[in-house]
C-alpha cells in the first residue's frame, strides 16, 4: 500500500511541484496550505511522513512540528523541513522542535524522492 | 548647554537619525530588488533550456516512434533507446521543477520589500504628523520636547520594523539545497 505524505506549504505552486514530484514515485500526497491546516490534516488522517515549510501564515513549520509532537500519533512520524532558511540557527531550532531534516529550497525532484525512501522506504 | 545648544543636538539627532534609518532601509531594498532580479533572471534562462531541451527529445522520440510503426518491429535496441529518452525527458523535467522554485523565493523578496517600503512609509508619516503638530510660533522648549518625542517614536517605529524584516531567503542561485538529515 502506497504511503501517505503531508506536505505543508503556503505557496500553492510549490505544494503542486512536491505533489507531482512524490505522486510520480508513488506516494499519496496530502496537502495543507499552512501549519494551521497541517495540524488539521494530520489530525484527521494518519501520515507517514510531515514535509513541511517554515515561513507559512498563521502557524510557522516550527510550530507545527512541536504541536504534531505532543500528539501520541505523531511522536515518532519522520518530519522534513523543506525550506528556504538556510542558516545553522534555523536548522537547530528546527532538531530540537523534533523535525528529523532539513532541505533547503529549492529542491531537486530525484533528491527529494530519495531522502523521502530513505526516510520511509 | 544653552537652548540654542540643545535645540541644535536634538534636531541634529533627529535628522541624522531619520537619514540611517532611511539609508539602511533603501540599501536592503536595493540587496534584495538585485537578488530578485538575479533569481528571474537565472529562472528563465534554466526554464527556456528546460523546455527547449524536453522539446527536442519529444521531437526526437517521436521521430523513432514513427520510424519504429513504418519499420514494423521493435529491437532492444530500439527499446532502450526509447527508454532512455524518456529519462531524458524526466530528467529536463526535473531541472524545470527546480528552476520555477524561483517563484516561492522571489515573492518571500518582494513580500519584505513592501513590508519594508510600508515601514517607511509609516515612519515618514510619524515625522510628518509631529511637524503637523508644532506651530511657527512655538518656544524653544514645546520644540524640544516635541523633538524628544519625535524621536523617541521614530526610535520604537525602527526597531518593530526591524523585528519583522527578519531575511529568510539567502539564495542568489536556483541550485538545489543542501539536505541534512537529523
Amino acid at each position: 500500500m502506497a504511503k501517505t505524505i503531508l506536505a505543508v506549504d503556503d505557496s500553492s505552486s510549490l505544494r503542486q511541484m512536491v505533489a507531482f514530484s512524490l505522486k510520480a514515485a508513488g506516494y499519496n500526497v496530502i496537502e495543507a496550505v499552512d501549519g494551521q491546516d497541517g495540524l488539521d490534516k494530520a489530525r484527521q488522517q494518519a501520515v507517514d511522513l510531515v514535509l513541511t515549510d517554515q515561513n507559512m501564515p498563521r502557524m510557522d513549520g516550527l510550530s507545527l512540528i512541536k504541536l504534531l509532537r505532543e500528539l501520541p500519533d505523531y511522536a515518532k512520524t519522520p518530519i522534513l523541513m523543506l525550506t528556504t532558511e538556510s542558516s545553522d540557527e534555523m536548522k537547530q531550532k528546527g532538531r530540537a522542535a523534533g523535525a528529523n531534516g532539513w532541505l533547503v529550497k529549492p529542491f531537486d525532484p530525484q533528491r527529494l524522492i530519495e531522502v523521502v525512501k530513505k526516510v520511509i522506504g | 548647554m544653552t537652548r540654542k545648544k540643545i535645540l541644535g543636538s536634538h534636531v541634529k539627532r533627529l535628522l541624522s537619525g531619520v537619514s540611517a534609518h532611511g539609508g539602511r532601509h533603501l540599501t536592503e531594498v536595493e540587496t534584495d530588488l538585485m537578488q530578485t532580479e538575479r533569481l528571474l533572471e537565472e529562472a528563465v534562462e534554466r526554464l527556456t533550456s528546460s523546455f527547449m531541451a524536453i522539446h527536442q527529445t519529444v521531437d526526437a522520440r517521436q521521430r523513432s516512434i514513427n520510424q519504429l510503426l513504418a519499420g514494423g518491429s521493435v529491437s532492444d535496441e530500439d527499446s532502450a533507446r526509447l527508454s532512455a529518452m524518456s529519462g531524458d525527458i524526466g530528467q529536463h523535467v526535473n531541472a524545470a521543477i527546480t528552476s520555477m522554485q524561483f517563484q516561492d523565493m522571489t515573492s518571500q523578496l518582494i513580500d519584505r520589500t513592501l513590508k519594508r517600503v510600508t515601514g517607511l512609509r509609516d515612519f515618514l508619516g510619524t515625522l510628518s504628523a509631529h511637524g503637523d503638530d508644532l506651530l511657527p510660533d512655538s518656544g524653544s522648549d514645546e520644540i524640544v520636547d516635541r523633538l524628544g518625542k519625535v524621536s523617541m517614536a521614530l526610535a520604537i517605529q525602527s526597531l518593530e520594523l526591524r523585528s519583522v524584516l527578519r531575511k529568510s531567503v539567502n539564495q542568489q542561485h536556483l541550485d538545489s539545497g543542501d539536505i541534512e538529515l537529523f
